[in-house]
């Protein structure tokens, strides 16, 4: 019986949060905790869950109250594209400095509340708190609540300070302040159905391969939160009858809100891949049961599957059996990106979280092949010992782990806030599969473990040399088997 | 926009921490660990491995609420223990987050403690360096980090051993791995192999060769055993004068090593008085490599000079970067009328003054520090220039003008390359150069293209606006 040890070496407290899919046996991963100290979590903070959530609302000023080191890290950090203004991508900080520590930074962060009302008159502003603000204990709320009074538009305190929790914490601290807002004017109501779209945050401009499929069916989409979102459709956003929830993680809290407080219930879909896709449309038209409306939802699924399909089936051929290692924030997309390779004729390898629950991880459990390493809030160590072990031909993730994955000779695709592309809807889906066929059969590969003086390289590196191990501790890993392969022939016909 | 006293809009710097881990990037075999919680290293893995794109691990001791409330101690302890159970460094720098700071961790004590518990050994090298996000800059931080490197390594037996006849160079500002490299070969070539001692040394850590293989902790790095030997040394070269080098001033008190602090080598002039004062600390003759490529600068220089004449530049960045540029841009004709460093630095206003008034001196040039975007921005559309130089930050500007913004510096996280960038020595003068002309050339193509669809409003190139700057 293989066992987590034969795939990865790492810290024997790291053990329980990393294990192998094997039949017929269940056990709990462990997940969910705050990260342990010197493991080199790659998961950020409170104020960065909070962060990312909300920064996507355009026509907001987004006011970081601390040191300026939160603000400059997370100046636009997400490639979340807007219709139309663009406040969300400017950076606002109160720059705490000694004094502000030392006496207290309630005075300097009212007088910047005022300074931002007179320069840029914004609907509403969002007040983030960071460390700082947690430890020398700023009222955030009085002073949010006091600037509101007296310049009439809401200021929102964004509970966030970095330290309390993790990055799922700053998700809720994020609803929380988003609650403020919904509800608070009438819907302008054009359609018999209406939804919203939760947990999409635009990047790359995904919300728009999505939106106009819903609007196809004649559907009234009120707002996309926090993708593209306004504080005007945000605070409509209670006249609709559904809510589609996508990133679950950090929006199923301020679904399960509005279904207290407003009766609209909310179902998890997916808008990526094209077996999601068709479930997202389907789920909705069935919500209404509107004859017409299922009528026009499987003439999309059809249509447009139809159109992408003869290209997809093209990209197929050229990756299919190539094996894919997921590492995401969130387990919403690691769940519908394992369809979405095997719509590619892919497998997953590997699969990780930063900020996955338990129920998510079982999801992740059932839909996994056998000797699929699962694993919450992994580290670069333990990555890289695992796509080697794994033997990963793709990583998809975010920046952290892209020269990763590249330092060892793995493709690697990115699923994250720097995308430019998108990767959503069906074209999105095509994106995907462009990049991934790209950054797979690139020629690149062949040269990675090449040298002078050893003859030619070969640029196709798929076929199996002997596994060498070196003995050199300091280097994560021994050499990749499939990535190094010298061709006699070649290297002789080189020679002339 | 009117006046604003309490919010920063769009910060050009960032915080202290992150300065002191791109110095210890530079140290063979070293680990940084952060002491504050987990989003700190998150954000600054992020920031740099978007400009060097290289994996960079940095440590957090991940505080949470508890640890906030009773102090560190135990967080920092354990992530000590598990960096050394994991990467097993040699050296691991300890620097602070404004949280760290604000509960009031002292972590020398917790490193001495935590020294004595586990029975760690003299050849383990922990350093801590106080670096609050709350005061000064990203480059100060730098500064601390070197400084406190330095000291760390010359502490033990803080007299002077053997002689060792060699020169120490200790970098005020983070040039870019190529940069660095160049540097290297320049020092090489001239006082010799073996005769200089380059701090902090990020040209392979921050740009390691693709090879396949991952090492947990980058090769390359200034070694211990020359930082070690710092002391020894027969003098010091800073390079960089707008901030104090404290390293440089520390090796100059307590081991009476002669020192002096020179410019960033960028442009021809600065360079020229960095191989100088090599020649002459060295006593050796600059090799004719360097008088060729200088040659050819000036070559670049007299390709370049219609073209480049009188374009009003505005330079932002790091203070050392930003005069070197602004250096560069007087020697060749150009029209520097904004410098703005990002960071209040000292000497910066002085010095681009004085740069200013050797070589041109009529030219009403605008010197900020210390400000935002949303200030250079305003200083931008005021003096409206016809080209940004700078790091990726400045695009929104650019964009917004319409006009070409040429990067440099860090960081740049939108376009490939920062870490082979050459900006230093004559080659990086050249290229950069050559960057600027080709840039100013595309814009007139441009404008160009835009008049042959228009023939009845064509305008000879000579007279085309790009070049409507004074004479």
């Amino acid at each position: 019986m293989p066992d987590i040890t034969s795939v990865v070496d790492t810290l024997d407290e790291r053990k329980p949060y990393i294990e192998l899919k094997q039949a017929k046996k269940s056990s709990e991963l462990a997940c969910d905790n705050t990260s342990i100290a010197g493991s080199m979590s790659q998961r950020a903070c409170v104020y960065s869950g909070a962060r990312v959530a909300l920064n996507p609302v355009t026509d907001a000023v987004h006011l970081v109250h601390g040191p300026i080191g939160c603000a400059s890290y997370t100046w636009d950090i997400r490639g979340s594209l807007s219709s139309d203004k663009e406040t969300f991508r400017t950076s606002f900080s109160t720059d705490m400095k000694e004094l502000d520590v030392v006496f207290g930074g309630e005075k300097k962060l009212s007088k910047s509340i005022d300074e931002i009302v007179e320069l840029y008159n914004p609907p509403v502003i969002f007040v983030y708190s960071t460390c700082i603000v947690g430890i020398i204990g700023d009222d955030l709320e009085a002073v949010c609540k006091d600037a509101s009074e007296r310049v009439g538009i809401p200021v929102i305190p964004v509970k966030s300070e970095g330290f309390k929790g993790t990055k799922s914490d700053g998700y809720k601290a994020a609803c929380n302040a988003l609650m403020q807002i919904i509800g608070t004017k009438e819907p302008e109501i054009t359609s018999e159905y209406r939804i919203n779209i939760f947990g999409d945050y635009n990047v790359a401009g995904d919300v728009w391969l999505v939106k106009p499929l819903f609007e196809k069916m004649g559907i009234q989409v009120i707002t996309s939160m926090t993708g593209d979102a306004t504080v005007d459709t945000i605070s409509k956003s209670h006249g609709a009858q559904l809510n589609l929830v996508q990133c679950s993680g950090s929006m199923t809290y301020l679904a399960k809100w509005m279904m207290k407080k407003y009766g609209i219930p909310f179902t998890k879909v997916s808008y990526f891949g094209i077996e999601d896709l068709a479930i997202a449309l389907r789920t909705t038209a069935e919500f209404f049961g509107s004859e017409e409306m299922m009528r026009i939802a499987e003439e999309i699924i059809e249509k447009e599957t139809a159109r992408i399909m003869p290209e997809i089936q093209a990209i197929r051929n050229r990756v299919q059996g190539k094996t894919a290692a997921i590492y995401m924030g969130g387990a919403a997309k690691a769940l519908t990106l394992i369809k979405g390779f095997r719509e590619l004729g892919m497998e997953v390898v590997i699969i990780g979280t930063q900020t996955g629950k338990r129920d998510d991880y079982k999801q992740i459990s059932y839909q996994v092949k056998d000797g699929t390493v699962i694993v919450d809030d992994a580290n670069p160590l333990e990555l890289a010992d695992l796509l080697v072990n794994q033997k990963a031909d793709l990583m998809v993730a975010g920046v952290k782990e892209r020269f990763l994955a590249y330092k060892l000779g793995v493709s690697f695709c990115d699923f994250n806030h720097d995308r430019v592309i998108e990767f959503e809807g069906y074209d999105g889906f095509l994106n995907f599969a462009r990049e991934i066929d790209t950054s797979i059969n690139s020629p690149v590969w062949g040269y990675v473990r090449s040298k002078l003086g050893a003859g030619t390289t070969q640029t196709k590196g798929t076929s199996e040399s002997a596994e060498q191990n070196t003995a050199d501790s300091k280097k994560v890993v021994g050499e990749r088997s499939n990535m190094h392969d010298i061709n006699i022939n070649t290297l002789q016909g080189s020679v002339i | 926009m009117s006046e604003r006293n309490y919010t920063t809009v769009n910060p050009c710097i960032m915080c202290q921490p992150i300065g002191s881990v791109m110095a210890f990037k530079g140290i063979e075999d070293s680990m940084v660990l952060l002491h504050g919680s987990q989003g700190c290293s998150t954000y600054m893995r992020l920031h740099l491995a978007h400009h060097f794109r290289e994996p960079v691990d940095i440590a957090s001791s991940s505080l949470s609420e508890k640890g906030a409330v009773y102090g560190g101690s135990e967080n920092l302890k354990k992530a000590l223990k598990n960096i050394i159970s994991r990467y097993d460094p040699k050296v691991i720098g300890v620097s602070t987050t404004c949280l760290a700071e604000t509960i009031g961790d002292d972590i020398s004590r917790i490193i001495s403690e935590f020294r004595e518990e586990e029975n760690i050994g003299d050849e383990r090298i922990i350093i801590p360096v106080p670096t609050p996000s709350y005061e000064e800059s990203h480059n100060s931080g730098y500064i601390k980090a070197v400084e406190a490197i330095v000291k760390t390594f010359t502490l033990e037996d803080s007299k002077k051993e053997i002689f060792n006849n060699k020169l120490n160079v200790v970098l005020s500002e983070n040039i870019s791995p190529e940069d660095t490299r160049e540097m290297k070969h320049l020092f090489t070539s001239i006082v010799g192999h073996n005769s200089f001692i380059l701090l902090p040394d990020i040209s392979e850590t921050f740009d390691a060769p693709m090879t396949g293989d991952l090492h947990k902790i980058p090769l390359g790095g200034t070694t211990h055993s020359d930082i070690a030997d710092m002391k020894n040394s027969a003098a010091t070269i800073g390079l960089g004068i707008t901030n104090d080098n404290r390293a440089v001033n520390y090796l100059e008190q307590t081991f009476d090593i002669p020192s002096q602090n020179l410019p960033l080598p960028i442009g021809l002039e600065y360079t020229d008085k960095v191989l100088n004062a090599l020649a002459e600390i060295s006593g050796m003759e600059i090799p004719d490599e360097f008088q060729k490529e200088r040659g050819r600068l000036i070559d670049a220089m007299v390709d370049a000079h219609k073209y480049v004449y009188g374009t009003k530049v505005a330079i932002y960045g790091d203070p050392n970067n930003v005069l070197g540029m602004l250096s560069l841009a007087l020697e060749n004709g150009m029209h520097p009328i904004l410098v703005v460093a990002s960071s209040k630095s000292p000497r910066f206003a002085e010095h681009a003054m004085e740069r200013v008034n050797q070589v041109k001196p009529d030219c009403d040039v605008t010197i900020l520090e210390d400000v935002d975007f949303d200030t250079f921005n305003d200083a931008v559309k005021k003096a409206k220039p016809q080209m940004l130089i700078g790091n990726s930050n400045g695009k929104y500007i650019a964009k917004d003008m319409n006009i070409p913004l040429i990067r440099f510096g860090f960081p740049i996280h939108d376009r490939v390359g920062a870490q082979r960038t050459l900006i230093l020595g004559y080659k990086g003068a050249m290229r950069m150069l050559d960057r600027i002309t080709n840039t100013i050339l595309d814009v007139q193509d441009a404008e160009m293209a835009a008049k042959w669809s228009e023939p009845e409003s064509y305008v000879p190139l000579g007279e085309s606006s790009f070049h409507s700057a004074e004479a």
